[in-house]
This record gives C-alpha cells, sequence and structure tokens, in this order.
C-alpha cells in the first residue's frame, strides 16, 4: 500500500508535466512546460488547494536522488569527445569563468542590499 | 539480444554504478567523486573500452530520461518549503538572483560569440547556470542545442561553482549566508546547493531556492538573448 501511493504521488509530478506542456504547446510559449508545471503546482500548494502531505512522501524519494536522472542524458557526451579535444576544450574554460562572474556578481550584490535593508532597520 | 533485455541491463547497471558512487562521495566528498560526475565518467569508459554505442545505451537510457520533465515540477516542494525565506528576504533576493542569472546568459552566450562557436554550442552554453532538467528544457525550447552539451556544461558550472564558489565569496569579502547560498545556487545549481549545504542549513536553503528562481529567470532571459546578441 505505501508504495501504491507513492507511485500515485510521483504520477502527480507526470500529470502536472503533461499539463505544462500541454498550455505550453496551445499558447505557444518559449518556456520550458516542465516549468510552467512546476509554478503551477507550486501556486496550488501556497493556496492550499493541494495539502503538501498528500504528495511530499514520494516526492522527497525522487529529490533525495535527483542526481541519478542526469546520467544517461550526461552521458551523452560521450558523442562530443572529438569536441572537447579540439577547440571545444575553450567551452569547458569559458563556463568555469562565467560561473565565477555568477557567483561574484550576485553575491556582492545580495550582501550590498541586505548590509542596507539591515543598517536602514537600526 | 532482445532490446528489452539490453534496456534493462543498462537501467540496473546505470543505477548500481549510482549507488556505489554515492557511497564513494560520503567517504570522500571531493568534488570528482560527486556521484554525476563519477557514475558519468564510468559509464562513457565502459562504453568506450567495449565500443557500445550511446543509442544502445539509451535503450535503457531513455528509461530514466522521461523523468527529466516531472523532477522539474518536483522542484515545487523544496519551493514551497522554503516561503518563509522568499518572504523575509524578497528584496534581496530577487535582485540578487536576477543580477546572478543576466551575468550567466550574457558572459556565456558572449564568450561564445566572441570564439567564434556555431550555433549549436551558442545555444547549449546559454542555460548553463541551471539544473540539467530545466537547461536541456530551455534549450529544446528556443529550438536548438544538443542535451548532451547542455548536461556537461551544467556540469562543469556545477563543480567548479562548488570547487572554486568558497574561495570566490571570500575574495570578495562576501559574508552574509544569504548572500552566499545564493550566490551558489545561481551560478551552481544543485551541485553548488550541495556544497551550500554543508557549510549551514540557512545557506543550503538559499541555494535551493535561488537555484529554482533562477531557472524560471534564466528561461525567460535565454530566448530573448538568443534573439538580439
Amino acid at each position: 500500500m505505501k508504495y501504491f501511493i507513492m507511485v500515485l504521488q510521483i504520477s502527480v509530478l507526470f500529470l502536472f508535466n503533461f499539463i505544462g506542456q500541454f498550455i505550453r504547446d496551445y499558447f505557444s510559449l518559449s518556456i520550458p512546460g516542465s516549468l510552467i508545471g512546476m509554478l503551477l503546482l507550486f501556486i496550488l500548494l501556497i493556496l492550499k488547494i493541494i495539502p503538501i502531505a498528500w504528495i511530499q512522501t514520494g516526492i522527497d524519494v525522487i529529490l533525495k536522488d535527483i542526481p541519478f536522472f542526469f546520467i544517461p542524458v550526461t552521458v551523452g557526451v560521450v558523442q562530443y569527445l572529438s569536441f572537447f579535444q579540439g577547440k571545444g576544450s575553450l567551452t569547458i574554460l569559458l563556463v568555469i569563468v562565467s560561473t565565477f562572474f555568477v557567483i561574484s556578481i550576485s553575491g556582492i550584490v545580495t550582501n550590498f542590499i541586505i548590509k542596507k535593508e539591515e543598517k536602514s532597520y537600526e | 539480444m532482445n532490446s528489452f533485455l539490453i534496456g534493462l541491463i543498462a537501467f540496473i547497471g546505470t543505477f548500481i554504478i549510482y549507488q556505489i558512487s554515492k557511497r564513494m562521495y560520503q567517504k570522500k566528498p571531493i568534488p570528482f567523486t560527486l556521484p554525476i560526475f563519477l557514475s558519468t565518467a564510468v559509464i562513457v569508459i565502459f562504453l568506450l573500452f567495449t565500443g557500445i554505442p550511446y543509442k544502445t545505451y539509451m535503450i535503457g537510457g531513455q528509461w530514466i530520461d522521461i523523468f527529466l520533465g516531472p523532477i522539474v515540477v518536483s522542484l515545487a516542494i523544496p519551493l514551497y518549503r522554503e516561503i518563509h525565506l522568499i518572504k523575509k528576504y524578497a528584496g534581496a533576493i530577487s535582485i540578487g538572483i536576477f543580477a546572478g542569472s543576466l551575468t550567466g546568459v550574457f558572459t556565456g552566450i558572449a564568450g561564445a560569440k566572441l570564439f567564434r562557436f556555431e550555433s549549436l554550442v551558442i545555444q547549449s552554453i546559454a542555460a548553463k547556470s541551471v539544473t540539467t532538467p530545466i537547461a536541456i528544457s530551455i534549450t529544446e525550447a528556443v529550438g536548438g542545442g544538443s542535451a548532451s552539451l547542455v548536461a556537461v556544461f551544467v556540469m562543469i558550472a556545477g563543480i567548479s561553482g562548488g570547487m572554486f564558489g568558497p574561495v570566490i565569496l571570500k575574495i570578495c569579502r562576501i559574508q552574509h549566508p544569504v548572500a552566499k547560498g545564493l550566490s551558489i545556487g545561481t551560478a551552481s545549481h544543485a551541485i553548488g546547493t550541495a556544497k551550500a549545504l554543508e557549510n549551514s542549513e540557512l545557506e543550503g536553503a538559499v541555494s535551493a531556492l535561488s537555484m529554482t528562481i533562477s531557472a524560471v529567470v534564466v528561461s525567460f532571459l535565454v530566448p530573448v538573448f538568443l534573439a538580439f546578441m
């Protein structure tokens, strides 16, 4: 019974993914359907139309092992090995530098605003 | 061998390799034992060594791939659990995440254009700062790129941020735990969040929140920047 409920809870994710895809196709939006499904579920949780207790145990099982689901698509790099041996190796450096920029800029901006807000409370 | 059996072997093999990688990471938590990195490396080496084509592996791999969309949906759960944080730091969090997402998309596309990469690479690099399934969906939504290239760029963004994030934060004198968690989550998604969780619960929660919100922001930014840059 316990596992049956978990499977049902996980299928809720498939349902919302499907609804999101449908909305995306229907309005021909450029944001992913899965993300629309996520926002929809989030809104229904906030409005307490779907109580979190109904779905969380099964979904927590998936959340705990998210990286597992990324393995097959990441293994696809095997098709691009020659790309990364040539000019493509530059992209590795590019991604790393871009990541450093994101960390420093978002960190500095957030730190600045929080400090300013905390000062105005004093 | 029929294709169902091949699929089953690929699926079970991937699962076992993942479980072993997880144990290794628990014993020695360094970036190179991250389960996603270690499992991928082992399977890639295995495929190269045996000469089994990626297509054959994907007979089982596609059973796992169907979860990529639903996993994005599942992120609504942690987002809902952290709602008190969103309310408390609403201003700083929204501006910080927006600044970071903008930086990631802009520098990624600009860099790839600078080195004159073809559009397949530019499209695949644009969403590299967000978690794998969303990055793939974003890339598919703009109608280009390669899911596997996206996944690799996402992994590099995650590992490099997890490895060097703490040093960068120190150099930039970023001390507030909310700012620290936010920057790692915005830049390095789930891998960064795992690192932030090692420091404190608050940092981890903010990081999880940031990777989710930044994914939403990036999904709006990528189509715009690809069209106008």
